[in-house]
């Protein structure tokens, strides 16, 4: 109402004859005339959810940094992302990105290519913001059960807050399924090394070769710290549970990158199957291709049900490896010796859903046929080593058991990513370190759970956006990303994240574009140091400002509701 | 998309124009391109109720009340008064709605148009005479409901073009705007006072009351007017250069406009493919004379 001061309603007295003046000439203003009392509906400033928002796992505030990265503000865009994710530099490489599944540009022409957005950032804040240091000192200890994105997620968030962090690791380096499990091509292990060492600035010990369950106990880590969290994923691999299927030459898909993700280079001969449809499968015969191997793809179901991220089997087939759908291994064939010489497959066909939701795969009869192997990667999934917990913690089926903040039945004792959930994504994983590591901390307002009413593409106003299209996501050649593991995505430039970000419809948040401001009729929005408030004394409710908003900040309500709000 | 329009506002809130009405935002937005040196001189019309009864008066500037017919002559005359004292720097808006204008102010601003006098003459449109009742005016176009066309007997005759009627006297400027496009408009007014000689700018702004229409609605509906030709977009310089200022991204048929209003709901099909017709018409006649100037 600031502006409103400036002008002192004088009311004229009227009393006596002389009062009036002598023609029809104005005494005093409208300002008098309190039209707020006409009004049946009333406008309310309310910030929505955005849909990218509410599907991240880690509740990044999406539509939030792409805002900042529209005004060319990068700090402040990774400041934002950091307060739900660490190390927005990894997940714009490797994140499946739901977030762009439910972007509502989608139904317009083509969602915001948020992952290269956020991987612009994350670049940029690695080279240009400076590492943060604990913000308290506190003398809790915490045990953390493995280096990968869980547990890295904890120990940032952890170590802000001053809490003495000790990860104990398995292997040689830190990074868990990140270093071991994705390959190269797609996260390059400087771009790693650089995120870790976030958690070094915040005074984080490690222990690396230390496997516990074998080096150390879990009760030890009960006893002598004050949390101890577990993430150690899941990384048993399941056999294929066909004859032969431990003849020589048949690798489980995770120890074959782990051993290139080590430097190694595994022997195996020239022409491979990858028997799988999940990311594994996928990254195993991408990788495959690099080593100048022959690789392909023997897949039960078909491409629909594939549980591999759409964009990465694209990117498979356009390296020229074959997927062949509909075929399932009966026998692994070998010679006298236990060598693998090819493969018995079966053809199979689609049957009703299953417990998942995807049509289970029915054998054809009398459908068999072979073909011929130097080498079979399996990749069907992989299983959590339950052997290192102690029997007094509880289990399901495929993990520990715990409520949806990480903990277990025992106090202070927490279990967090694959190790609970079975093989996921890197973005859970971190999502769920970082809520686990609130609720240690005790700052439970933080941890947000997912709504049922996100902004929907019908609540937009589109008249105020014009069609544009995504931005090219810039790679490198097919013919280049052989023999090599050269990051295949080469990432936006500045130019680039601008032009992007600018698409975002910024759904649900008010961006200060001064509809409501400009096209009210009368004059009850009003401008203050930038906000927006609504001048009630005034506002006759006709809705002109909900309507033209954009992107849905602007709610009305019934006037006899208003209490109850 | 961000807008560059002033925040200083010249009018206050309070005035008792209908909730949603066009002819409100318009005033606001003109008097924002004009600023504080203009005097408005407004004939019987929605503004007069507007701007509320006395003692009160909603604009930061001075407003001249006079008789229907008087709009442009008033004006001139205010005109011609400030100029005999020496102030030249000061702008005189006349400020008339349709039925003032196309209908009973006629005379008085075809004369002001033929002697050039040096004001800028705003006839907001809002289609018929709201404010007495919603009677109609030679602005109304045909097939509208208004309390004197009924539904049984809807108007006849097609909406009088007064944008060319004044393109035919050759004043300096003559425009059309509205109010989805509020840059524009105001980049109209701001021409509109750096021209000496008369100016008209034809604004379109909706009555939801009159229109039968949800008052939420008033830009949207400015909006498909320009999209589906309804209403174009475009200005003249001296009745000969034509510009058409905006060009509807998409060919919007006439139906998307007319299905949002009370006042056409008892349209056939075939009164509806005639409107289009007659708008496509319009259209290219308009662009042919775009095209030559």
């Amino acid at each position: 109402m600031k502006w409103l001061d400036k002008y002192k309603v004088i009311h004229p007295k009227l009393e006596k004859e002389t009062d009036y003046p002598h023609w029809a000439i104005s005494l005093t203003s409208t300002l008098l005339n309190r039209t707020g009392t006409w009004r049946i509906f009333r406008p309310l400033y309310q910030d929505q959810i955005p849909p990218c928002n509410n599907e991240c796992p880690t509740n990044e505030k999406i539509q939030g940094y792409c805002d900042l990265v529209k005004q060319a503000k990068f700090a402040e865009a990774y400041k934002l992302i950091l307060e739900d994710n660490p190390f927005p530099a990894i997940t714009g490489r490797v994140c499946y990105h739901p977030c762009e599944n439910s972007c509502n540009r989608k139904d317009y022409d083509d969602a915001i290519a948020i992952h290269c957005v956020e991987r612009f950032i994350g670049d940029w804040g690695l080279k240009n913001v400076a590492l943060a240091k604990p913000k308290v000192k506190n003398k809790k200890t915490v045990a953390i059960v493995g280096s990968g994105p869980a547990g890295m997620a904890a120990a940032y968030y952890l170590g802000l807050e001053g809490y003495q962090v000790t990860i104990f690791e398995k292997q040689t380096k830190l990074g868990g399924m990140l270093r071991y499990g994705i390959p190269a091509y797609r996260l390059p292990k400087a771009v790693l090394d650089t995120e870790l060492k976030k958690l070094i600035k915040l005074g984080m010990k490690s222990k690396t070769k230390c496997a516990v369950g074998k080096d150390i106990t879990i009760d030890y880590l009960r006893k002598n710290y004050d949390y101890v969290i577990i993430c150690h994923g899941a990384h048993k691999n399941r056999p294929l549970g066909v004859p032969n299927d431990k003849a020589k030459g048949v690798i489980s898909g995770l120890e074959f990158l782990s051993q290139i993700n080590s430097g190694k280079k595994p022997k195996i001969g020239k022409k491979v199957a990858v028997i799988g449809g999940g990311n594994t499968a996928i990254d195993a015969a991408r990788s495959c291709l690099r080593l100048g191997l022959k690789p392909m793809i023997l897949y039960r179901r078909t491409r629909l049900e594939m549980p591999a991220v759409p964009d990465e089997v694209d990117a498979c087939e356009a390296e020229g490896i074959r997927i062949e759908f509909l075929v399932a291994p009966v026998k692994v064939l070998a010679t006298k010796k236990g060598k693998v010489t090819g493969i018995e497959l079966m053809r199979m066909k689609l049957g009703k859903p299953d417990a998942s939701g995807r049509r289970r795969p029915v054998p054809v009869a009398r459908s068999n046929f072979k073909i011929k192997l130097n080498a079979i990667i399996t990749a069907i999934g992989e299983q959590v080593d339950l052997s290192i917990l102690t029997p007094d913690i509880q289990k399901t089926e495929w993990g520990v058991k715990v409520d949806r903040l990480g903990k277990t039945n025992i106090t202070n004792v927490y279990a967090i990513g694959d190790c609970v959930t079975g093989p996921k994504t890197v973005v859970e994983a971190l999502g769920a370190g970082k809520r686990t590591a609130f609720q240690i901390i005790g700052a439970t307002e933080k941890i947000i759970s997912k709504t049922d009413k996100p902004v929907k593409f019908t609540d937009l106003n589109l008249d105020y956006f014009e069609h544009q299209d995504k931005t090219k996501i810039p790679e490198i050649s097919v013919a280049a990303r052989k023999k090599n593991f050269k990051e295949v995505h080469t990432g936006y430039n500045k130019e680039m994240v601008l032009k992007e970000s600018e698409r975002c419809f910024s759904c649900g948040v008010c961006n200060k574009c001064d509809n409501c401001f400009v096209l009210c009729p009368d004059l009850s929005v009003i401008k203050d140091n930038g906000e927006y408030e609504f001048d009630y004394d005034y506002c006759k409710g006709c809705g002109v400002c909900a309507h033209e908003c954009p992107r849905n900040a602007i709610t009305m309500i019934e006037e006899s509701k208003v209490e109850e709000q | 998309m961000r807008w560059t329009i002033k925040e200083k506002e010249l009018m206050y809130p309070g005035h008792v124009a209908c909730p949603g009405c066009g002819g409100a935002l318009a005033m606001r937005l003109a008097l924002k391109a004009l600023g504080e040196k203009t005097i408005v001189v407004l004939p019987a019309c929605c503004w007069t109720i507007i701007d509320g009864p006395f003692p009160m008066h909603s604009l930061h500037v001075p407003v001249l009340h006079t008789a229907f017919e008087t709009a442009a002559i008033a004006a001139t005359g205010v005109k011609a008064g400030l100029d005999v004292r020496g102030k030249k720097d000061i702008t005189v808006m006349a400020w008339a709605g349709d039925g003032g204008t196309l209908d009973i102010g006629i005379q008085a601003l075809s004369g002001a148009a033929e002697r050039n006098d040096d004001i800028i003459y705003t006839c907001y449109d809002n289609e018929a005479y709201m404010n007495t009742g919603i009677q109609r005016s030679s602005a109304t176009p045909k097939g509208a409901w208004t309390t004197t066309t009924p539904q049984q007997t809807p108007k006849l005759e097609p909406k009088k073009n007064i944008t060319e009627i004044m393109i035919a006297h050759r004043i300096p400027y003559v425009a059309t705007a509205t109010l989805a496009y509020p840059e524009d408009l105001i980049n109209k007014y701001k021409k509109a006072q750096s021209i000496k000689g008369t100016k008209f700018l034809h604004v379109y702004a909706p009555c939801p009351t009159g229109w039968k229409m949800a008052p939420d609605l008033m830009i949207k509906i400015c909006r498909l007017a320009v999209e589906s030709n309804i209403f174009p977009i475009y200005e003249c310089e001296n009745g000969i250069n034509y510009t058409v200022n905006i060009q509807p991204q998409k060919k919007l048929p006439v139906f998307e406009y007319l299905k949002l209003q009370g006042r056409f709901s008892h349209l056939t099909q075939k009164d509806i493919d005639e409107i289009q017709k007659s708008v496509d018409f319009e259209r290219q006649l308009l662009l042919k004379r775009a095209a030559k100037s």
